[in-house]
């Protein structure tokens, strides 16, 4: 439904997409995820047709964006990361004005109305209705920005930020809505926000400095990137080498120091693939004499994948997850 | 064209949505309301006198009408950059302009949708006026030809500022600077042929042959030349086509 093969913008010297090559099935819906300035809305903006691409390819809907750019529009619906409103209209005349230059030109003028209506409904903007869209909160207009991105019952939907500034009732329901468009409409969204590209997306575009660096379901990037299984243990140390022993336990193949305190520490194990080394962990503590106080497997979130991947793109999966180590630590002082 | 049309109709509606179409509308009213009554008060003076067998009788087209008209091109000079300013700077500083590039529309669609959006605010005004016309008419007998002609004249002329107003919006994010470089270069090309007061022939000719006033003199005395029409069409034309450069311009860089 999406295809991209090679895109590369520059601004200048500012080369802000790099390369880039993905697909999007139909039906789908894709999370585009990076941290600012990453290229994310430069990408939606080449899939839109609001600018062109230095260089490669895009076909959205079966139609290229450059060579085609009105069939590939008429079939795409696009939310800006900011709201593209009008303050002097009302959010109906707004949406009608958005049909009008949407919607296929042979829609009769009730069609037009009852869809307005009907998209207002469905984006929970219906009681704005006669409202300037000036004088609209952060979350409506973002609503606005959606019903308008949607107006026109879109093949393919490319939302910048759909969730940025609303509030977490209001992101719920946004989520909600645009699961709902699965199966029907092929979504491309870009966020921050990780536990939503979980909750919402079926795929991930991780991108860093214009580059993609990972593309994977969400539950397959963390599995492949948890590699070793980590384990976090906070033992009584009074009266015992606990790193030594830590270390003579069969399976075992790394130990760390996480977070030091007054006569107790946390390490963090690594062990071999596939082995449970927990109930060996505990005897070998308790047999020396000292107290377990704490065990606890270390799960890498999907902000730690995020973080390993755009910040230290040198280490290869599966090694040492700093990160984690970090947020154990920061965790345990709390 | 339905495209242009409905984004004409969001252009006209976003002048009288804010404060700015009516006082604009109110302004041009009153300052040619102003000069009309001057223009009139002196020609009833005159026409009193020359009615008491002082010089020929006076002729209303002549001495009201015409000279009516030159002044209203100054009002117009003032007047139409504050329309055209915010047609394309006000898009992108707002991200508007987004919603309009990622539509299926073209970029014609789109600048004769804004042209004509902003000539539909301009001819209301020029409309609005017809009432002081009204009244020459209900007291006097004044040639209704010179008149059309003038207006006819008014409408090309202004829609050459709108056109150029339009191009120089769509090279800036900052409407103030849209409004004052649109007023400097219509200045431009009023003062243009005086430029040609020391030059040689030849440059006099074209220096005068751009100067847009100089068209429109033909127009205030009832006259419709094609010459004129050709020229203020085609610089019409050579804006808007000005304009979808610039445009596409700004879309390559982003
Ligand atoms: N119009 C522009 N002119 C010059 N450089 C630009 C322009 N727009 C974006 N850039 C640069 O391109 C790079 C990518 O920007 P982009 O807006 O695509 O990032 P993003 O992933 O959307 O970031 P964010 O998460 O902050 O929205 C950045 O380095 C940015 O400075
Ligand atoms: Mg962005």
């Amino acid at each position: 439904m999406i295809e991209v093969q090679h895109l590369t913008k520059r601004y200048g010297p500012v080369t802000a997409v790099d390369d880039i090559s993905f697909r999007v099935e139909q039906g789908e819906i894709l999370g585009f995820l990076g941290p600012n300035g990453a290229g994310k809305t430069t990408t939606m903006r080449i899939l839109t047709g609001y600018m062109p691409a230095t260089d490669g390819k895009a076909i959205v809907a079966g139609f290229d964006v450059f060579a085609k750019p009105i069939d590939a529009k008429a079939r795409t619906g696009y939310l800006p990361e900011t709201p593209p409103l009008y303050p002097d209209m009302t959010v109906r005349e707004y949406l009608t004005f958005v049909a009008k230059l949407k919607m296929p030109k042979k829609t009769t003028a009730a069609d037009r109305r009852a869809r307005v209506e009907a998209i207002m409904k469905k984006t929970f903007v219906d009681d704005m209705a006669a409202r300037h869209c000036g004088k609209l909160s952060k979350g409506y207009r973002q609503r606005v920005g959606l019903a308008q991105a949607l107006i026109h019952d879109p093949e393919v939907l490319i939302l910048d930020e759909p969730t940025a500034g609303l509030d977490p009732k209001q992101i719920i329901e946004t989520r909600d809505l645009v699961r709902s468009l699965k199966g029907d409409h092929t979504v491309v969204l870009s966020t921050h926000i990780l536990p939503e590209v979980a909750q919402t997306c079926e795929r991930v575009v991780i991108i860093n400095k214009g580059r993609v660096v990972a593309v994977d379901t969400p539950e397959n990037l963390t599995r492949q990137l948890r590699g070793s299984s980590s384990l976090y243990v906070q033992v009584d140390v009074t009266g015992g080498d606990a790193h030594a022993t830590l270390r003579s336990v069969p399976g075992v193949t790394k130990v760390d120091v996480a977070d030091r305190h007054e006569g107790f520490v946390g390490y963090e194990l690594h062990a071999e693939q596939q082995r449970d080394v927990r109930r060996d962990v505990a005897r070998a503590i308790v047999d020396r004499g000292m107290g377990l106080l704490e065990m606890r497997p270390m799960r890498m979130s999907l902000e730690d994948i995020f973080l390993q991947l755009t910040t230290n793109e040198q280490s290869a999966p599966g090694e040492a997850p700093t990160p984690a180590g970090q947020a154990a630590e920061g965790g345990s002082h709390a | 064209m339905r495209n242009a049309l409905a984004i004409a109709g969001k252009e006209l509606r976003g002048y009288f949505a804010s404060p700015i179409g009516w006082v604009i509308c109110g302004l041009f009213s009153l300052i040619f309301g102003w000069f009309f009554y001057t223009y009139l008060e002196y020609f009833v003076r005159n026409s009193m006198q020359s009615d008491m067998g002082q010089g020929g009788p006076m002729n209303i087209n002549l001495s009201l009408i015409r000279p009516l008209f030159s002044n209203a091109t100054v009002i117009i000079l003032f007047v139409l950059p504050s329309i055209t300013m915010r047609t394309y700077s006000e898009e992108k500083r707002s991200g508007t302009i987004e919603l309009l590039l990622t539509s299926p529309v073209t970029d014609w669609e789109i600048i004769i949708g804004k042209f004509l959006g902003a000539m539909g605010l301009y001819c209301s005004m020029l409309a609005a006026t017809m009432v002081y016309m009204a009244i020459l008419f209900a007291y006097g007998q004044p040639e209704w030809k010179p008149l059309v002609a003038g207006y006819l004249g008014l409408v090309l002329m202004g829609g050459c500022f709108i056109s150029m107003g339009l191009f120089i919006s769509s090279l800036t994010k900052n409407q103030i600077i849209a409004g004052i470089a649109t007023f400097i270069a219509g200045l431009m090309f009023w003062v243009i042929n005086w430029l040609g007061d020391n030059a040689s022939p030849t440059t006099a000719a074209i220096l005068s042959y751009l100067s847009i006033t100089e068209h429109f003199d033909d127009f205030a005395k009832g006259v419709v030349d094609t010459k004129h029409l050709i020229f203020y069409l085609s610089f019409i034309a050579f804006g808007l086509f000005l304009t979808s450069k610039s445009v596409d311009t700004e879309r390559w860089k982003g």
